[in-house]
């Protein structure tokens, strides 16, 4: 299909100012630049859009294309931003169950892309003054309360808006405006909510249930009223945005809703499971897309730069000492990861990327173990349990299934500063996939636009995403279960370009099978009687691979992991 | 190279604001020491407590409203009966007290619960630097100007101090141990070499020194000092006995030869520090004011 339609997008973040230009070309839709520059929300200049027009300027430059029309982007391309300043947006959500109601009001938010400040129930265990003093404290951008059923609980209910009126919450920006604040409740008793909340505290908005029924999550219309809110009371309040809305027809998103569902579009697309991490400086997003079910959890102060001593605190130093070559000790990891706080580094030494690979392999970790708590069936409903369930002790709360993960995509500077084989690594110890899983990396760090096309055209943002932005670095095959090292724990047959290729590994060993990025395979892996390739224990697996920057990677290691400094050894 | 900040001599204007509103005690144009009250007010008291009133009252939350001697905004004095309930003919009371001096901030009808404050607490802020007052900050305090050499370091430790610049050691090569940190550097800026080790970060504690400026610490002697894993890169309310202010960065870092010079220049002089970091994406550096 060709197109004359362009697309100009930007995403604007605290730091950096990213703009695309994605236009019709033979064939679909091609990437045609992408020019960057400073935000420049802070002061001197305290104007977000005069970034926003450097960048374009940038982007006309480089293209030769006649990007801007005086003061503003020319009319010839539809224009789109997303944002994540001011370290995103900030919520706190409420509800009367914590793990019913309180939950799904925090998916609802997470989902929308939020930054979760905390989270109040009435069975929180703080006594009701402390919810007050809390929330007093906390200046979000927006809050989200849920609670009771539709024609459920109202007592509590109510009691909770009393807490919210009590402490009356004031705004992170604009203190002189109400603060937004979504009901997203029992709906029989919408009227008496909005009264107890107190008349014009808040910018109320009543949306649908997010638990219309205990055994139902309806998250949709939660996540749009955030957006509503965040579009028509968050960033007016920001300088310069009100002029960049004037630019464009479309609704303005946090930047990590845009990433979420581009994913998720994607996810649809090829009817897969995925997990997506995004490890940043100063915090650690996970989003997961598992049987349709979309999840985003969010590890604040967990990043590989300005929040890498706190992976420490978090972990402990043992933890990140384990990655790590034995040659270096305590003294020198903390001082180098210190020094990775403190200073800007443009390029690392041997030692930081050390530091840094050790870093965020935990700091997926500790992203993923939060996710899984996210990423939860709904509490509250009645479980089936077979008669398997009683000798296995518990059903998993958890959706997420590292044995059923077709995609991984890592997202974030460590896939871009390390080796494409540590990138791969990293994923590979830090979530610890069972089965066939592809691995890829985001190399162009535009998900946040394709997201944003994603609203206007479906297709061209898939198209860009697959061709520009997600890089296929290998194919996992990865075993669990109990067998004796040095057996053979696995054997793939498969056939590329014609000549048949057999490789195997030994129990307790990583190999890499040579099969690159352009090329696929039909491929047999045959597992020891013991191990389990996601089938069943000695079940055969037969998968097409796709072939990668590193290949295929056979993973004999065992799960849980247990060998951390293994080196993959690659086949002759 | 560092691109953390270094004047020789330049105009500094600090802002001097209370975290609440309040008054300025100062007038545009006044000369201020260091010490002087720039601006006064009073802060919300941290200590609040729940009464559960229905409870002490032995009656149901919707009811324990009807029995309230006080309400919302009433000071009230710690023991004083706020409410009370009397059944059989009077031969039964029940009363409810107010465990601290304070106000009552709310009282819930629906809850039968009221939430009591201490009063609130006086919170002054200092010149920090002598200078002069530039600018008034309406109702929260004060501009201070003053011409000053100023250093931003890489991160600090604990708030503000003031002292005068004092040197132990005659090169920034040097480590800073406990036997260069004495008595009398009690209340004083002690400028140290590349690295302060564990055992003269507690000298420094023990001896009363105002503040420790240095190239750099081993983060696990700083984190053995603490006796906590620091965390996030957020500091400034730390409570160490002295402010602690690291110039390069951690490990074994002399400080930069400009930076020793500046300060090697004005020893004996007043210097006013701050060891408050913030290393995100508002930034701020742990800094030296050398009032010229």
């Amino acid at each position: 299909m060709d197109s004359d339609e362009s697309y100009l997008i930007v995403d604007i973040d605290s730091r950096t100012t990213k703009a695309i230009l994605v236009e019709g070309a033979a064939g679909g839709y091609r990437l045609a630049g992408v020019s960057e520059t400073e935000t420049t929300m802070e002061a001197p200049v305290l104007d977000v859009a005069a970034g926003v027009k450097t960048t374009l300027a940038g982007l006309e430059e480089g293209t030769g294309r006649k990007i801007l029309d005086g003061d503003r982007p020319s009319v010839a391309h539809r224009f789109m931003a997303s944002s994540s300043t001011g370290g995103g947006l900030h919520m706190v959500v409420g509800g009367v169950t914590g793990i019913i109601s309180g939950e799904s009001a925090q998916r609802a938010a997470l989902g929308a892309g939020a930054l979760l400040m905390d989270q109040f129930s009435k069975d929180d265990g703080r006594p009701q003054f402390e919810r007050v003093a809390r929330l007093r404290s906390l200046k979000p951008d927006i809050m989200l309360m849920a609670g009771g059923t539709n024609g459920g609980a109202v007592t509590q209910v109510l009691e909770m808006a009393e807490v919210v009126k009590t402490a009356d919450v004031k705004p992170r920006f604009g203190e002189e405006y109400p603060l937004p604040f979504i009901y997203a409740g029992n709906v029989e008793i919408r009227d008496r909510v909005k009264k107890a909340l107190g008349e014009d505290r808040y910018a109320t908005k009543m949306v649908e249930n997010v638990r219309p029924v205990i055994s139902e999550e309806n998250l949709g219309p939660a996540k749009e009223g955030i957006y509503d809110a965040y579009m028509e009371h968050v960033i007016v309040h920001s300088p310069g945005y009100d002029e960049l809305l004037s630019w464009t027809e479309e609704p303005l998103l946090p930047t990590q809703a845009a990433v979420g569902r581009l994913l998720y579009a994607y996810v649809e697309a090829r009817r897969v499971n995925l997990i997506g991490v995004d490890v940043g400086g100063e915090t650690t997003d996970v989003y997961s897309v598992f049987n349709g079910i979309f999840n985003r959890s969010l590890n604040a102060d967990i990043g590989i730069t300005y929040g890498i001593m706190n992976i420490v605190k978090e972990t402990g130093l043992p933890n990140v000492m384990r990655w790590l070559p034995p040659e270096m000790k305590e003294r020198e990891v903390r001082n180098t990861a210190g020094n990775m706080m403190l200073h800007e580094h443009g390029s690392l030494s041997p030692d930081q990327k050390n530091v840094q690979a050790a870093v965020a392999r935990e700091a997926v970790r500790l992203g993923m173990e939060k996710h899984r708590g996210i990423a939860s069936r709904l509490k509250g409903t009645l479980v089936g349990r077979t008669l398997s369930d009683m000798f296995n002790q518990a059903i998993e709360d958890t959706i997420i299934d590292m044995s059923k993960t077709d995609v991984v995509v890592g997202k974030g500077r460590v896939f871009s500063d390390q080796t494409t084989l540590e990138s791969a690594m990293i994923l590979i110890d830090s979530l610890e996939p069972v089965g066939v899983t592809e691995i890829m990396v985001d190399r162009s760090s535009i998900m946040p636009h394709l997201g944003s096309l994603l609203g206007v055209n479906h297709d061209a943002a898939l198209q860009i995403l697959v061709e520009e932005s997600l890089k296929s670095l290998a194919t996992l095959a990865a075993l669990s279960g109990n067998a004796r090292e040095g057996e053979e724990a696995v054997t793939v047959r498969m056939t590329v370009d014609g000549s048949e290729i057999v490789d195997s590994v030994k129990v307790g060993d990583i190999r890499i099978v040579p099969l690159g990025a352009d090329e696929a395979a039909e491929a047999t892996f045959i597992p020891h009687r013991r191990l389990d390739l996601g089938a069943g224990r000695g079940k055969q697996v037969k998968k097409r691979v796709q072939g990668g920057e590193v290949g295929l990677i056979l993973d004999a290691r065992g799960r849980p992991l247990n060998r951390f400094r293994k080196t993959p050894e690659a086949s002759t | 190279m560092s691109t953390l900040q270094l004047q020789e001599d330049t105009v500094v204007r600090k802002e001097r604001r209370l975290p609440t509103e309040g008054e300025a005690l100062v007038k545009p144009g006044d000369h201020v020491e260091a010490e002087t009250v720039v601006a006064r007010g009073v802060v919300e008291n941290p200590d609040i407590r729940e009464l559960r009133v229905f409870s002490s009252l032995g009656v149901s939350p919707d009811m324990a409203k009807n029995y309230m001697l006080k309400s919302t905004g009433d000071d009230v004095g710690r023991d004083e009966v706020i409410a009370i309930y009397r059944s059989f003919f009077g031969r039964s009371t029940k009363v409810a007290r107010s465990p601290i001096d304070g106000k009552i901030e709310n009282f819930s009808p629906v809850t039968g619960r009221a939430i009591i404050r201490g009063h609130p607490i006086q919170m002054d802020v200092k010149a920090h630097l002598p200078g002069e007052i530039a600018e008034l900050i309406d109702g929260e305090g004060a501009v201070v100007e003053a011409r000053a050499a100023v250093l931003q370091g890489a991160f600090g430790l604990g708030g503000e101090a003031r002292g005068e610049l004092a040197f132990s050691l005659d090169s920034p090569d040097l480590p800073l141990t406990s036997g260069e940190i004495k008595a009398e550097h009690k209340g004083k800026v002690v400028v140290g070499g590349s690295v302060v080790t564990v055992d003269a970060l507690h000298a420094a504690a023990r001896n009363g020194v105002a503040a420790v400026i240095v190239g750099g610490v081993d983060q696990k002697d700083l984190t053995e000092f603490l006796g906590y894993e620091m965390g996030v890169g957020v500091t400034g309310g730390e409570d160490l006995g002295f402010t602690l202010i690291i110039t390069e960065g951690f490990g074994v870092n002399p400080i930069d030869d400009a930076r020793f010079s500046l300060l090697k220049e004005h020893e004996g002089r007043l210097a006013c520090v701050d060891g408050t970091t913030q290393i995100r994406s508002r930034i701020q550096r742990p800094e030296v004011i050398i009032p010229l």
